[in-house]
């Protein structure tokens, strides 16, 4: 990592107001009930778009802002109670997602970048997000994995799943636009 | 007082010369530099004020690499930019204004930004959304900004663009007044008379240098002999 | 950039940022540990007296603050109660309503600016030992800046979208031009940034 440039900043506060503001597009309600947004995209994006430690970068910052008490997740939620659920998980693990989801698009340079982005949000976005969260829900409830599974991760998978695919399209329609403007191909 | 000192320096984007190999010295108090469009005023100006760094050749200001040494920089070379649009950070004309201030780690940031909108009768605009501002009333805002901070030099991009002519009056005269150094880039040659010195690019060189009622002579009558014709348009 | 602080004033709001904090560490480890299920109800009782104790505006306010916890605390119960761990389940509905309530409320009586001088304040060691922690102090006010300057670009979009659309919302259509519009700014504030000093050391205080 090079020192770091106002340029780096600029971007990372940038995506960090992107995931919030993406928590703002209207929701819509899966069949099971659970709502889905578009933050976790917005996380997905940090990866693709900034790559591995800029995109980690974004997302804390998104999380420490949300933290010190804006209500920037969707629904308007935000503060320090956000942490107190079991599935707080999913939301401190989001610098994780994002910095899986970068490392992965980074590395697979010879991917198309939509292939790549599809990749790196699923490894990021799902698979990395429901490890961490999956041991968190299982440690602050307690539960057991079985349980975690059930009630933790189950009923959102189908939405970031969807979210994967809209990541993958969204980093190809922007690289598209802005040829070598992907600072996580650059 | 601080001089500016250009040596073989040059700017070129992507193997694209934009500003050839420029040996100045800057020590005068009132410096002009006219140019048609794209000749390479505003990239002169970002090199001056260290904003970019010269692809060859060194930009020094009393001393001082202000690309390097931001910190330097800010007591040194205040700048306009050309589109207040791009130099804008802040939701508020108060926040926009302390912020420079607050930069230069005074401890007095605020107290200072609202006497420098006092100075200009906008004391009102403190809580002032931005975006309610016109895009004149921005210009001013941004111009504010950079006196607040008291830079030996101001670099100005066009800072007559886009307002209306009791307001270009009344800063006319305040830049006037100015203790600093001034380097203004505009396409007015009548701004620029009486100036200590004029520079006047042309394709990213220097087409004339010298007393203001010379070089503004000689650069009014090629203009007035341009054709109408967009075509030979630098870029 | 509105926050969660309550316009009402309470006597919490005088209390020190630093404080509260450490208060509420100790009393989240405290009901961690708290197994049982009458402990819990009086941790609530105790909870619930903290937020009429400023009055019942405020009350009502903490409490619509709890409500996205009640999906949670419904899917927690729906599995005791499938399960059969009644009692179980009790005490953990319990202790994450007094949990998520008591953080609500140290963020609905602290201030955004008095958050922020506690974070100043805990990485001051990392100062000593000389890292710069200016840029992400100011990436903090970048990004209080950018929420509603993106969010206003985004609903420009979104019209711009609708009036060329038979579709009613644009939802996510518009992340795509949004994340790009991002990157465009990205390169001018950057540059506003650098003129006025960008991340120098130490030009703060
Ligand atoms: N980032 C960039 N990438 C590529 N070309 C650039 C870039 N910035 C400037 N140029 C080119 O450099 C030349 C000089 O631009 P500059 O903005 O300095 O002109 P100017 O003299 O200020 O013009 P104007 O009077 O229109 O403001 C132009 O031809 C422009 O197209
Ligand atoms: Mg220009």
């Amino acid at each position: 990592m090079s020192k770091v440039s106002e340029r780096d900043v600029v971007m990372i506060a940038l995506f960090a107001a992107l995931i919030a503001v993406l928590g703002l597009v209207p929701k819509l309600t899966l069949a099971s009930g659970i709502p889905i947004t578009a933050q976790t995209l917005g996380i997905m994006l940090c990866g693709t778009v900034l790559g591995a430690w800029r995109g980690a970068a974004a997302a804390a910052l998104f999380c420490l802002l949300t933290l010190l008490g804006l209500p920037l997740l969707a629904g308007g939620r935000g503060g320090l109670g956000v942490l107190m659920t079991p599935w707080a998980g999913f939301f401190v693990g989001f610098p994780i997602a994002a910095f899986v989801t970068g490392l992965v698009m980074e590395r697979m340079r010879a991917l198309p970048v939509a292939a790549g982005a599809a990749a790196g949000s699923v490894f990021g976005g799902i698979v990395a997000l429901y490890v961490f969260a999956l041991a968190w829900y299982m440690l602050a409830k307690p539960a057991g994995l079985g349980e975690a599974v059930t009630v933790a991760a189950l009923p959102f998978i189908p939405g970031d799943l969807i979210k994967a695919v809209l990541a993958a399209l969204v980093t190809q329609a922007l690289a598209k636009a802005r040829p070598g403007a992907l600072p996580s191909r650059g | 007082m601080s001089e500016i000192r250009l040596e073989r320096a040059a700017y070129g984007v992507n193997g694209r010369e934009i500003l050839c190999p420029l040996t100045l010295t800057l020590d005068e108090r009132r410096i002009g530099v006219v140019g048609r469009n794209g000749s390479g005023k505003s990239t002169l100006a970002r090199l001056l004020a260290g904003l970019i760094a010269p692809t060859g050749g060194a930009v020094m200001v009393g001393g001082d690499d202000l690309f390097a040494d931001r910190k330097a920089a800010l007591a040194r070379v205040g700048i306009l930019f050309q589109n207040p649009d791009h130099q804008i950070i802040f939701p508020t004309c108060g926040e926009e204004v302390s912020f420079g201030l607050v930069q230069q780690g005074r401890n007095d940031a605020e107290a200072a930004a609202r006497a420098a909108m006092a100075e200009i009768g906008k004391a009102h605009w403190w809580d002032r959304p931005v975006g309610t501002l016109s895009g004149g009333q921005r210009h001013l805002l941004c111009l504010v900004s950079v006196l607040a901070m008291a830079p030996e030099w101001l670099i100005l991009d066009e800072p007559f663009a886009g307002l209306d002519i009791p307001t270009t009056r009344a800063l006319h005269a305040r830049l006037a007044a100015l203790p600093q150094r001034v380097v203004m880039i505009s396409h007015d040659p009548e701004a620029l008379e009486g100036f200590d010195r004029v520079i006047w690019l042309e394709a990213g060189a220097v087409a004339a240098d010298g007393p203001a009622s010379e070089v503004l002579a000689r650069f009014r009558a090629a203009m007035e002999g341009e054709g109408d014709d967009l075509t030979d348009l630098a870029g | 950039m509105i926050s969660l602080t309550s316009p009402v004033e309470t006597v919490f709001h005088r209390w020190p940022a630093g404080l509260k904090l450490a208060l509420l560490c100790v009393a989240g480890t405290g009901l961690f540990m708290l197994a049982s299920l009458a402990g819990q109800l009086v941790a609530l009782a105790l909870v619930a007296a903290f937020y009429t104790l400023p009055g019942m505006r405020f009350a009502r306010a903490g409490l619509a603050a709890l409500r996205p916890v009640a999906l949670f605390a419904a899917l927690i119960a729906a599995w005791h109660v499938a399960t059969g761990t009644l009692a179980e389940g009790a005490v953990i509905v319990l202790r994450l309503l007094s949990a998520v309530a008591l953080a609500n409320l140290v963020t609905m009586t602290t201030r955004l600016a008095d958050m922020l001088a506690v974070l100043h304040w805990l990485t001051a060691p990392l100062r000593r030992i000389g890292l710069n922690t200016r840029p992400p102090e100011l990436a903090i006010s970048l990004v209080i800046r950018f929420i509603p300057v993106l969010s206003e670009k985004g609903a420009a979009l979104a019209e711009s979208y609708r009036a060329r659309s038979p579709r009613r919302r644009a939802g996510w259509r518009i992340a795509a031009p949004l994340a790009g519009l991002a990157l465009d700014d990205a390169d001018h504030v950057a540059e506003a940034l650098r003129a006025r000093g960008g991340l120098s050391e130490g030009a703060r205080k």
